[in-house]
C-alpha cells in the first residue's frame, strides 16, 4: 500500500540503472534529508547536537570508509582508529603551519595523508588475506599510535601530549574550536558527510565498485577476467583511508576539540568495525544504522531513568547500559546476521508486498 | 519479525523524544552540583572513595544544616568511566543547570578548559588538571586548589633531597607515570629542575593497557638503578606499580608518589612489605575531627553513605580527601552567597566566590576540619592557592603524616606557569584575559 511498486515501469536502461529504481525510496531519502537538514536543527538542544547528532554522523563516515575496504573489497582491517588519527594529526599540523588555510581544504588534504599511509600498510594485502591481513593492519594500529605519542612535533611539543583545536573561521563563521556554535558544526559535518556518501555510493555502483566486489568474492576469478589485483586492492585502501582520515579530522576538529594519542587506540578501531558489521558489510545505509545503534543508543538509554525519575545511580545506569547494548548487538545479529541494512531490506520487501503477502 | 519492527519504531521514537528534549529548568531553591564521576572502568578503585567523600559531605550538610544557608545542595553524578568522550557527553548534559564543572580527569579538563570562556561555568579541578591554570588572569574560569601538580613535584623533590635540591646533583630519578595527559603533566617542571640541579631524569611511561602488568617498566628500573622513583599513577596503575616494586625488592623508602598514588586500598595489597612508601598529600585523614563525627552521625550511621565500612574506607585518605574537595567547593559557594546576597549563586557569581576562598586554619577549625586540609586562599591571579602539602608514609597498616607542612618552590614554578599559560592563550586566540585583576 505504502510501498507499492506497481505501475512504475522502466522503459530505458537508464531508468533501470537509476539510483532509486523505486520511487518510494527516493521519497524516503528526501524525508530523511529534510529531517536532517531542517527538522533536527530546529528542534535539537545543544546536548542533542554534541552527544547524538554530530558523533553519529562522524562515526557513520568512519564506518563508511571502513566498509569500502572490508565490505566492498573484502580486505579485513583493524587499523581504522590509527588511520583516523593520521587524518586528525595531519589536519592539525596543516592548520598550525598554515593558519590561513581554509578548513575544507585542510580536511581534504589531510585525507590524502591518511590515504598514503593506508596504501603503505595495504601493501601486505597483495600477499596475505583474511585474518593474516587483519594482523598486518593491527601492526599499523600499534605503530601509528606509538608514533603519535613519541613524535612530539606532531602535537607541537604540547606538555600534555594532546592536540587542541584553535578557533577556525570558515568565511567569517567559526566552525571549529571552543567558540563554534553546535548548530554550525552540525551543518558543516552534515554537508561533508552527505558529499562523501554521495561520492562513495557512486564509486561503489560503477566500474571500480564492481572490480572491488569481484575481488572480494573470489580474487583468482577476478584476476582471470583481467582485473589487476594490485591496483584494485590498493585503490580500495586509498579510498577507504581517505574517507577514514577525513572522518578522523572531523572527529577531533568538529566534535572533540582536543585529543590525545590514546584516543586512536584499538578500542576506536573496534568501535568503527562494530558499527560496520552490525550495520551491514557492503552497504552504505548500514553504516548510519549501525552508528545510531552503537553511538546514539547508549546516550539515550543513559538518560531514560532520569527522564522517568527512576532513582538509579549513574554507575548502575552505566552497567545496565553496557549490558543492554551487548544484548541488543547479539539479538540483532541472531535475527539478521547480515546486519541492520539487511534487516531494513527485509522489512522493505515485506512492505512492498503488504497487505497482500501472496 | 513484525513485533521486532514495532519495537524498533517505538524505541527510535523514544530515542528522539528523550534525546531532543531540552534539560529541565533551574530552580531557585536548590543549587545543582554535578560531578563527572567514575565508579566504573579501570580507575574505579581509586575513583569510588573520592566520589563517596564528595557525595557524603554534601549529604551531611543537607541533613545537618538543611543545606547551605537554607538552600538545598543538589549533588548529582554523571558516570564517565574516566573516558574523555563520555566526559564531554556528561558536560553537555549537565551544563545547562550546573554552577560548576568537576571534570575529574586531566584529559576531560583539557577538553572543557577552552569551553569555559564561552559557556561561563567555573571548572573546579581540585589538585589535578593543567598546572598553569593557577594563572587566574588567563584561566579566569578554572580552579585547581589547593596545590597543582607542579607544586607537588617540587615538594617531592624537596622532600627526597632533604630540603636542599643541590644535593640531588648526579643522582638518578626515575619518573614512572601514566602515559596520559595526567601523567605527563609534571614533566616540563621536572625536566627544568633536572637541568638546573644536575640530576638525571628517566621518564618511564606506563601505557593504559599495561597498567596491570608493569614488568617491562620495573625491569628498566632495575637496570637503571635510580636513586629515587617518583610515581604519577592512577587507578589500577598504582596497585600494579606497588606490587611490582615489592616483587623486585625496590627499596620502599626511595619510592614516592603524588597524592593520587597514596591510596590505602593499593597499599593494603602488600601490607607490611610496603612500609616506608611515601606520598605527598594536601589532605590528611583525621577520623576524630568534628567534621568526621558529623559525617558519621548524619550520613554513615544513618545508612545513607555508599562507603564500604568493612574495608575501613571511612578512615582512608581518599574518602576524606573527597570530603575536603566538596568542602572547598561549598566554601566557594558560601563566599558567593554572602558577597552577592543571593540564595543560589549563578556560575558567574560562583566564579567570584572560588576566587575569594579563604580557608585559613581558623576557618578550617570552625568547619571541624582541623588539620585535615592545607590552609590556603585564592585570588584573581592565583587560582590554586598553593597551600603546599604533607608527606604521608605507609606504616604497614595506614598512612601517617611524616613531615611538617611543605611549601613548593614558587620562585621556580611561577615563571614556567606564566609562560605556559601565555602559550595556551596564544594557541587558542581569541582568548579573553582578565584585565581587571591587578595583583
Amino acid at each position: 500500500m505504502f510501498y507499492r511498486t506497481a505501475g512504475q515501469f522502466k522503459t530505458t536502461y537508464q531508468a533501470d540503472h537509476a539510483l532509486f529504481p523505486v520511487r518510494q525510496d527516493a521519497v524516503l531519502l528526501g524525508i530523511v534529508l529534510i529531517l536532517a537538514f531542517v527538522v533536527f536543527p530546529l528542534t535539537a538542544s545543544e546536548f542533542a547536537f554534541r552527544a547524538l547528532l554530530i558523533p553519529v554522523l562522524i562515526y557513520s563516515l568512519a564506518a563508511l570508509g571502513l566498509n569500502v575496504l572490508t565490505g566492498y573489497a573484502g580486505q579485513l582491517s583493524l587499523g581504522t582508529g590509527a588511520f583516523m588519527g593520521v587524518g586528525a594529526y595531519a589536519c592539525y599540523k596543516l592548520i598550525s603551519i598554515f593558519p590561513e588555510m581554509n578548513i575544507v581544504v585542510a580536511l581534504a588534504l589531510s585525507g590524502f595523508f591518511s590515504a598514503t599511509v593506508g596504501v603503505i600498510f595495504g601493501l601486505p594485502s597483495l600477499r596475505i588475506k583474511g585474518f593474516y591481513l587483519a594482523i598486518a593492519t593491527l601492526a599499523a594500529q600499534f605503530f601509528l599510535v606509538w608514533l603519535f605519542q613519541k613524535w612530539a612535533w606532531l602535537y607541537n611539543y604540547n606538555a600534555s601530549g594532546a592536540i587542541q583545536v584553535p578557533n577556525i573561521d570558515f568565511f567569517g563563521i567559526t566552525v571549529a574550536g571552543p567558540r563554534a556554535p553546535a548548530i554550525v558544526q552540525y551543518y558543516f559535518v552534515l554537508c561533508i558527510v552527505c558529499l562523501l556518501t554521495f561520492f562513495i555510493i557512486n564509486i561503489t555502483r560503477g566500474r571500480i565498485g564492481r572490480m572491488w566486489k569481484a575481488v572480494r568474492d573470489m580474487d583468482i576469478a577476478a584476476e582471470l577476467v583481467g582485473i589487476n589485483l594490485m591496483k584494485t586492492k590498493l585503490l580500495a585502501f586509498f579510498v577507504s583511508s581517505y574517507v577514514v582520515g577525513i572522518a578522523g579530522a572531523l572527529f577531533v576538529f568538529l566534535w572533540r576539540g582536543a585529543a590525545e594519542a590514546n584516543l586512536f587506540d584499538i578500542p576506536l578501531s573496534f568501535r568503527v568495525l562494530f558499527i560496520a558489521i552490525i550495520g551491514g558489510l557492503g552497504s552504505v545505509l548500514g553504516n548510519f544504522l549501525g552508528a545510531i545503534l552503537i553511538v546514539a543508543l547508549p546516550v539515550v538509554i543513559s538518560s531514560v531513568p532520569e527522564a522517568f525519575g527512576l532513582p538509579l545511580s549513574s554507575a548502575t545506569v552505566e552497567h545496565l547500559n553496557i549490558m543492554i547494548i551487548g544484548a541488543l548487538i547479539i539479538a540483532f545479529l541472531i535475527v539478521e546476521p547480515h546486519g541492520l541494512a539487511r534487516f531494513w531490506a527485509v522489512i522493505r520487501e515485506k512492505l512492498i508486498l503488504w497487505p497482500f503477502p501472496h | 519479525m513484525k513485533a521486532l519492527f514495532k519495537t524498533a519504531i517505538l524505541s527510535s521514537a523514544l530515542a528522539l523524544g528523550v534525546g531532543l528534549a531540552g534539560p529541565v529548568a533551574a530552580q531557585d531553591d536548590s543549587i545543582y552540583i554535578p560531578n563527572l564521576a567514575y565508579r566504573t572502568g579501570p580507575f574505579a578503585s581509586t575513583g569510588t572513595p573520592l566520589m563517596n567523600g564528595q557525595r557524603d559531605y554534601i549529604m551531611m550538610l543537607n541533613e545537618r544544616d538543611g543545606g547551605l544557608n537554607g538552600v538545598k545542595l543538589q549533588y548529582d553524578e554523571c558516570e564517565t568511566g574516566y573516558n574523555t568522550e563520555k566526559g564531554m557527553e556528561c558536560y553537555e548534559k549537565t551544563k545547562a543547570r550546573a554552577v560548576v564543572t568537576q571534570p575529574w580527569s586531566t584529559g576531560i579538563t583539557l577538553q572543557v578548559l577552552p569551553k569555559s570562556n564561552v559557556d561561563k561555568i567555573p571548572i573546579l579541578a581540585a589538585g589535578y588538571g593543567f598546572s598553569p591554570m593557577s594563572d587566574g588572569k588567563v584561566f579566569q574560569w578554572a580552579y585547581n586548589p589547593p596545590s597543582s601538580y607542579w607544586d607537588g613535584a617540587s615538594m617531592i623533590l624537596q622532600n627526597i633531597s632533604g630540603g636542599d635540591l643541590a644535593s640531588l646533583k648526579g643522582k638518578k630519578i626515575a619518573f614512572l607515570h601514566l602515559d596520559h595527559p595526567f601523567g605527563k603533566e609534571p614533566l616540563p617542571l621536572l625536566e627544568a629542575m633536572a637541568k638546573k640541579h644536575g640530576f638525571t631524569l628517566v621518564p618511564i611511561p606506563v601505557g593504559l593497557t599495561e597498567m596491570q602488568n608493569q614488568s617491562a617498566q620495573w625491569l628498566q628500573i632495575r637496570r637503571e638503578r635510580p636513586d629515587f622513583v617518583i610515581m604519577w599513577g592512577w587507578g589500577a596503575m598504582n596497585a600494579g606499580a606497588i606490587t611490582e616494586a615489592v616483587k623486585t625488592k625496590y627499596p620502599m623508602n626511595q619510592f614516592v608518589g603524588v597524592w593520587w598514588s597514596g591510596h590505602d586500598g593499593d597499599m593494603k595489597l602488600v601490607g607490611d612489605a610496603g612500609k616506608g612508601y611515601r606520598s605527598i598529600s594536601w589532605s590528611v585523614p583525621n577520623s576524630e575531627s568534628g567534621l568526621m563525627q558529623d559525617i558519621k552521625k548524619y550520613v554513615v550511621d544513618a545508612g545513607k553513605s555508599q562507603i564500604n565500612q568493612g574495608e575501613g574506607e571511612f578512615d582512608s585518605v581518599f574518602y576524606q580527601r573527597g570530603l575536603m574537595i566538596s568542602l572547598m567547593l561549598v566554601e566557594g559557594i558560601k563566599v558567593a552567597q554572602d558577597h552577592f546576597d543571593v540564595r543560589a549563586p549563578n556560575p558567574e557569581q560562583l566564579r567570584w566566590g572560588l576566587e575569594n576562598i579563604k580557608l585559613d586554619e581558623a576557618r578550617l577549625k570552625e568547619l571541624g576540619a582541623d588539620g585535615m586540609l592545607v590552609p590556603f586562599s585564592t585570588s584573581c591571579s592565583n587560582h590554586t592557592g598553593h597551600g603546599g602539602g604533607w608527606i604521608l608514609e605507609w606504616d604497614g597498616a595506614k598512612f601517617v603524616k611524616a613531615s611538617d607542612l611543605l611549601q613548593p618552590d614558587r620562585a621556580e614554578i611561577e615563571p614556567l606557569e606564566l609562560e605556559k599559560a601565555k602559550e595556551y592563550a596564544d594557541a587558542n586566540a581569541p582568548w579573553p584575559v582578565n584585565e581587571e585583576c591587578k595583583m
